[in-house]
């Protein structure tokens, strides 16, 4: 079952002779309960396509639907609510005049989540859930590490009890040991709340450990989208076989791998 | 074999009000002339300090406590006067950043920040003699059309392009040394590999040393002959590239290689517990493979 099906989506940017597709012709569905990575070179139109999924951009024309209703311009609290953002750079994404338990109130207050007594409360029990302790909520985002900066973007979007997550590079900016708990931490919310995922990013070891289906984007347009393990064992594109081709390696046994699906011409 | 820089025993503590913070606890590292060396760590864990240690920017700084020694081609850099550190910057070493597009200059076009840079050099360099030697860097690093590349700022090129732009900069005065902190983690993985593969090229055709830092073990492993592993401000573990990732001893080393998700898919890595452990003494693997 699908929960969220995009149909000929298009965004142009500019007009006439300077038009640019961001994104050309798209449609794929997202089922519900699945991770479902978006992976290609900067350019390719990821993050326009979160954008518009996000409902932060209009789409030139095509449809999005989400639980079988369609996303138009003014969408409602509750199709808002539903679907949440994490951006890459925790930093720039949080505000940093707020305390960290007022930027994961925002939501709350903004689509009237619960009784306003039990807000609190709700905030903390969502700091919980990323494993942060409960005090942090009055600090603010300067006096917290890169991990603990990208889990308050996570526990600000869950607090909405969203269905649908669009991760937008979560773990680019964090180094190896950081990221291997963020995702981690991921994918534990995944199973335990039953959310589905558009994990958005150019790191295709992180996509082949977490993502259960890959679709990847060249200029705007899908090339190819398939279960991971299909997508990692025979890639059917020479785009796809060129990206992992690129993918930095550190055993013998994935660069023998690496250079058998570069090399597959 | 001779060294082009060793440092040994350096240590680096900040000095607060009421407080001071040891950042590096006495480490020791050398690079040969042509080596590229990789120091290999976390956020925070001392690697960018080491850095501007080395380029002598850090001893600038009033709160910042130094001991040990910065040995760059014979002498100590610690020891210099500050215009002697200053004339090093940029001619005998040179350094690339991690965002390309916002270490350069957005007021000045590249063809202006080429000719201040080979005037570091050589103060009276003609213009027309400095814009050709830059034509012929942006060549190097497969600039196509550099004429226009030298005619625009850097807001007007893509971030590959400013990479290359760097590269070609860094590389401009011949330096002997480079130092490349976390050069492309700001671009896509393939533009990323393009450059990795480009800076390979052009420090092996011009033999300088490199001094890459980096938290990215995939990335070191393809760039880098030798390997310092970094943490809290201890060297914990060093050798040859394929000693280190054949067989890293260090428990430290360990939980970094573990945490790398790999394209095999064995499943989301383990998240190592931080342990007492990580704090043992340095393991070294000796200089040849």
């Amino acid at each position: 079952m699908s929960l969220l099906s995009i149909q000929n989506l298009t965004k142009t940017f500019g007009a006439g002779q300077m038009a640019v597709r961001a994104i050309d012709g798209v449609s794929f569905d997202v089922r519900e309960g699945e991770c479902l990575a978006i992976v290609g070179e900067s350019g390719s139109g990821k993050t326009t396509l979160a954008n518009m999924i996000m409902g932060i951009l209009s789409q030139t024309s095509g449809l999005i639907t989400f639980d079988g209703k369609p996303l138009g311009a003014r969408r409602s609290p509750g199709q808002r609510r539903a679907i949440q953002l994490v951006q890459q750079n925790p930093l720039s994404s949080l505000n940093p005049k707020r305390s960290i338990g007022a930027s994961v109130r925002l939501g709350l207050d903004t689509y009237n989540i619960g009784p306003k007594s039990a807000r609190w409360n709700s905030v903390e029990r969502a700091l919980e859930a990323v494993g942060l302790p409960t005090e942090m909520r009055k600090r603010a985002p300067s006096a917290l590490s890169g991990g603990q900066r990208q889990r308050v973007s996570i526990a600000r979007a869950l607090a909405c009890s969203p269905r649908l997550l669009v991760l937008d590079e979560p773990t680019s900016a964090l180094d190896v040991l950081v990221q291997a708990r963020v995702l981690r931490l991921l994918n534990n919310l995944r199973t335990d709340l039953g959310l589905t995922y558009v994990f958005i990013t150019h790191d295709l070891a992180v996509v082949r450990n977490i993502a259960d289906r890959v679709a990847v984007f060249q200029s705007g347009k899908l090339v190819e989208i398939d279960d991971t393990s299909q997508i990692f064992t025979d890639p059917q594109q020479p785009y796809t076989r060129s990206l992992i081709g690129t993918v930095p390696v550190v055993d013998a046994e994935e660069l023998t791998l690496r250079d058998k699906l570069a090399g597959q011409t | 074999m001779t060294k082009l820089l060793e440092i040994s025993d350096l240590t680096l503590s900040f000095k607060e009000l009421f407080a001071t913070t040891d950042v590096l606890h006495g480490i020791s590292l050398s690079i040969a002339a042509g080596e590229r060396v990789a120091l290999v760590g976390e956020s925070g864990s001392g690697k960018s300090v080491t850095a501007r240690i080395i380029l002598g920017l850090l001893q600038e700084t009033k709160t910042a406590h130094i001991t040990g020694d910065v040995v760059f081609e014979g002498k100590d850099i610690s020891g210099m006067v500050r215009r002697d550190r200053a004339r090093l910057r940029g001619t005998e070493m040179s350094m690339i950043f991690q965002d390309p597009t916002s270490s350069l200059n957005p007021t000045f076009t590249i063809g202006r920040q080429f000719i201040e840079i080979l005037r570091r050099r050589d103060g009276n360099r003609a213009k027309a003699d400095c814009l050709l030697r830059a034509t012929e860097m942006l060549d190097e690093v497969s600039i196509p059309n550099p004429e226009r590349v030298l005619a625009s700022y850097a807001f007007q090129l893509s971030g590959g392009m400013n990479q290359r732009v760097m590269i070609a900069m860094a590389l401009a005065n011949q330096p002997k040394l480079l130092l490349a902190d976390e050069p492309g983690t700001a671009l896509d993985v393939s533009v990323q590999a393009q450059t990795l593969d480009l800076m390979r090229n052009m420090v092996t055709d011009h033999r300088t040393a490199v001094l890459f830092i980096s938290h990215n073990l995939g990335v070191v492993r393809e760039f880098a002959d030798r390997v310092f592993v970094i943490y809290r401000g201890n060297i914990v573990e060093d050798g040859p590239t394929a000693a280190i990732f054949a067989d890293p001893r260090h428990a430290y080393t360990r939980a970094l290689m573990s945490a790398v998700p790999r394209i095999t898919g064995a499943g989301l890595p383990e998240v190592p517990e931080v342990s007492e452990a990580f704090l043992a003494p340095q393991i070294s693997h000796g200089d040849v493979a």
